[in-house]
């Protein structure tokens, strides 16, 4: 046996074998033929802008869910898609809050400070940041608020007044900005404000952001706002507006721990949560909401000048505005409701895909599990909501901007890529 | 949080009992013969393929085999563009085989050292199933001292007690994320042992033909004390403490192996291999932790009865020179719903071939090449919902020396 062939034919074997990985085609990317993606716009709110862990700032704005849903429009030939990212100088926007501990399981949070990006504090304004965008979130945006003018102004919200050049006129609001972009395709998740702002509020209505938008002026708004978007026959998603109990900002603070913390302090046992309702003053049962920042207010138990312990007895009950209660959830939930069948029937009318986001949040309230990993509404350690217990970690924006590629491609015909969930994370820990 | 890593942990051993595990590669020569020829080498790989054909080997040896193991898989998530591969690496399955007593008699005794089940398969870090699996490497070495006896001419009986030391060392991800945005490993290692036995009938109606059986009991291997470590941001270690404790036990299946070998000419033999696998004893896998606060647990495993056929040629062009060649059809015990990217299994296709060279009176090489290809399946897991399609490659190139006295 001629030995050099030998060894030149093991060499040759070894390398082909390296070059022999198996392949796999099980999905072609595609656009179809139903919808344009060269110019995509986002309007929204908060979710949409990229806010989480109670503000905005750069490592939020890169995991919006419009972003992650533009990145895999890319793969089929959709257009740039940009941003107003904060510099990285002031990479930390309006500041947020991060954790800082946990002890004995309970959360220790810290406001980050540095590297803001405010001009002015008083009244607070954010550098200006007027390029040409897609994604046109707007933390604390609403249905009612996108129609009235003034919101722009330096008296009305900071993170649309940030986005308008200087000198724009204070009749310009944000249906108009949003719906001149000559966009050839967008998704639309206004409407959650028109109610998370007053449930949040404990439904106590104390200003514009905390009012609950009646169902017939959401619709007619809505039905404005679609109208003027597909004028051109354009295609888009419409989300619908979540469950606010399937947040932990919620479901984390309830009477149970809220006892169990009571009495651990206490040698006389405590067995009932005092809470103000709009009917008078009653205990509380497992059926009301605590809101989150309850919990951080320090306020359970502290004497009052006649020392009744406050929430611990009738009269010094937890104030109205921490608990959503019962009825008041009820109230909510109705509303939600109704505007989500408004938006139902008028994605329908017009030809428009639905993002479900009410029905994917309820299934992630309930725990689900995806590519080998677990996620919920458990606040921190569900992975799926981040700091503030209402806006999602990036692995929730990713799961979010997978239930609108689902919602493009079905109606759509298109074959958009989901994304993989594990290249996302979760809640930073120390 | 603490009972997704409890599932996490539990999913990982069953690489032990997966096809995807397997490493019949005990043989240089019945390799080239795509697996078959258990009633046909009457040598001193008889020792695990077939006890009881031993005792009909006329001389003495030692084998020395060693083989590199190339798994390649991949895997694309549902609906997703990306295709995740594994990383190169090569495992090195090994057998050693000797035999000692007289020549030329009735009986014959031996000892093997083989590694049946193994292998290593590292996906990284990076990849969709990472809290599933990152990486995996475990190794069964099985040690059998044997004993074969002729009853009469033509029919003989063996069989061998064996003794496993079995070894894995696994990673998974952790969904919890340090301040860089990674998230945290779980690193699991431990030993464990297991005993068993492995017995045989063989029968030549003459010279040529012959036929053998060969049982392989189950092997339950028990780990206990393995290391449990954690890499975790300081916040999450209440939860994963860094360095825990687990035990479990791995059942390793039994196997029924049938064989016959005849001639086409006088220079051309053929064999012909069936197998089942009984790893329906692989319902489920249990697993205990030896910290107070960690949940004791169970998850459904469901593997079926699995089998294989094989068939080999072997030709010889002259004294000094043997060729074969050989291929086999696998049956996969792994349902649908429970494939694990640690053996993304399904049912398997094999070619092979291989020589041995005769270099004097006392020593012979053998050379092997296996190529192995599991079919490309679609697969949901019931449990971890990492759902996607997974295909894999498996080279195995071995090679053999054989002292003979």
């Amino acid at each position: 046996m001629n030995r050099r062939n030998l060894y030149i034919g093991v060499a040759l074997a070894i390398l082909s074998i390296t070059a022999c990985k198996p392949s796999l085609d099980e999905f072609t990317p595609s656009a179809g033929t139903k919808a344009d993606f060269s110019k995509y716009i986002a309007i929204g709110n908060s979710l949409s802008a990229g806010f989480a862990d109670g503000g905005l700032y750069l490592d939020g704005q890169k995991v919006a869910f419009p972003l992650l849903i533009s990145e895999q429009l890319q793969k089929v030939g959709g257009g740039e898609f940009k941003s107003p990212f904060f510099s990285e100088e002031q990479s930390n926007g309006s500041g947020y809050i991060r954790l800082k501990a946990l002890v004995n399981g309970q959360p220790v949070t810290e406001q980050v400070t540095d590297k803001l990006a405010y001009r002015s504090a008083s009244p607070k304004l954010l550098t200006k940041f007027t390029d040409p965008i897609n994604n046109l979130g707007v933390p604390g945006m609403r249905m009612d608020m996108a129609f009235a003018p003034g919101i722009g102004t330096a008296a009305g919200n900071m993170y649309f007044e940030r986005l308008l050049p200087e000198g724009t006129p204070p009749t310009m609001n944000y249906f108009t900005y949003s719906t001149s972009q000559n966009h050839t395709f967008f998704t639309f998740s206004l409407g959650n404000n028109d109610v998370l702002g007053y449930a949040t509020n404990g439904a106590v209505n104390e200003g514009p952001t905390t009012t609950l938008t009646s169902t017939a002026l959401f619709n007619t708004l809505l039905n404005n706002y679609v109208t003027t978007l597909t004028a051109k026959g354009q295609k888009g998603v419409l989300a619908t507006i979540p469950d606010v109990t399937s947040v932990p900002y919620f479901t984390t603070v309830t009477r149970q721990a809220l006892l169990a913390a009571v009495n651990a302090a206490s040698t006389t046992k405590v067995t009932d949560i005092y809470i103000a309702t709009k009917t008078g003053p009653r205990a509380a049962t497992d059926q009301d909401f605590f809101v989150l920042p309850f919990s951080s207010a320090g306020l359970l138990g502290v004497p009052n000048v006649n020392k009744i312990p406050y929430g611990l007895h009738p009269l010094n009950p937890v104030e109205d505005k921490y608990v959503l209660d019962t009825k008041e959830a009820a109230e909510v939930v109705v509303r939600v409701n109704d505007f989500n069948k408004s938006i139902k029937s008028i994605a329908a009318s017009k030809g428009l895909a639905v993002a479900d986001v009410n029905a994917f949040l309820t299934a992630v309230k309930n725990g689900i599990r995806i590519d080998g990993l677990s996620v919920s509404a458990k606040y921190i350690t569900g992975n799926g909501f981040s700091l503030d217990g209402i806006h999602l970690t990036p692995i929730g924006n990713a799961l979010m901007a997978n239930v609108f590629i689902e919602a493009i491609n079905k109606t759509y015909g298109a074959q958009v890529p989901r994304l993989n969930i594990s290249d996302y994370r979760g809640v930073k820990l120390p | 949080m603490k009972k997704l890593l409890i599932t996490l942990l539990c999913v990982s051993p069953s690489l032990l009992l997966a096809q995807g595990s397997q490493v019949n590669l005990q043989s240089p020569k019945s390799v080239g013969m795509g697996g078959a020829g258990s009633a046909y080498f009457i040598d001193e790989s008889s020792i695990f393929y077939s006890p009881g054909a031993l005792s009909k080997m006329s001389h003495n040896a030692v084998s020395v085999n060693g083989n590199g193991v190339m798994f390649k898989s991949a895997f694309q998530a549902t609906g997703s563009s990306v295709v995740d591969h594994t990383k190169n690496q090569i495992t090195p399955p090994f057998s050693v085989f000797a035999t000692v007593g007289p020549k030329n008699t009735w009986w014959k005794a031996g000892i093997g050292i083989y590694t049946p089940y193994g292998g290593a398969v590292d996906w990284g870090t990076e990849w969709t199933g990472k809290y599933s699996l990152v990486s995996l490497s475990l190794r069964a070495i099985y040690i059998q001292p044997t004993v074969s006896v002729k009853l009469t001419d033509n029919f003989s009986i063996g069989g061998g007690f064996v003794y496993n030391i079995g070894s894995v060392d696994l990673q998974s991800a952790v969904p919890v994320y340090f301040q860089d945005g990674s998230s945290g490993l779980a690193e699991l290692k431990g030993t464990g042992t297991g005993t068993g036995y492995n017995v045989g009938v063989h029968y030549n109606l003459n010279e040529e033909f012959a036929i053998s059986m060969s049982y392989r009991s189950k092997v339950v291997t028990k780990l206990k004390d393995g290391d449990a470590k954690f890499t975790v941001p300081e916040a999450a270690q209440g939860t994963f403490p860094p360095n825990s404790k687990f035990s479990a036990e791995l059942p390793l299946p039994s196997t029924f192996a049938v064989g016959v070998t005849f001639p086409i000419s006088d220079k051309v033999k053929m064999a012909v291999d069936g197998t089942v696998i009984n790893y329906d004893i692989y319902k489920e896998l249990n697993f205990d932790y030896s910290g107070a606060n960690t949940p004791d647990t169970h998850s459904p495993k469901n593997y079926t009865k699995a089998g294989s056929i094989k068939a080999g040629i072997e030709y010889l062009p002259s004294e000094k020179l043997q060729l074969r060649i050989g291929g086999g059809y696998i049956a996969t015990p792994v349902s649908k719903d429970y494939v694990y990217p640690e053996t993304p299994d399904n049912n398997r296709v094999l070619i092979a071939g291989g020589f041995t060279y005769k270099m004097n009176q006392k020593f012979d090489l053998t050379g092997s090449f296996a190529y192995q290809r599991i079919l490309p399946r679609e697969a949901n897991n019931v449990d971890s919902h990492l759902s996607g399609t997974y295909t894999t490659n498996i080279y195995a190139p071995g090679i053999g020396l054989t002292y003979k006295f």
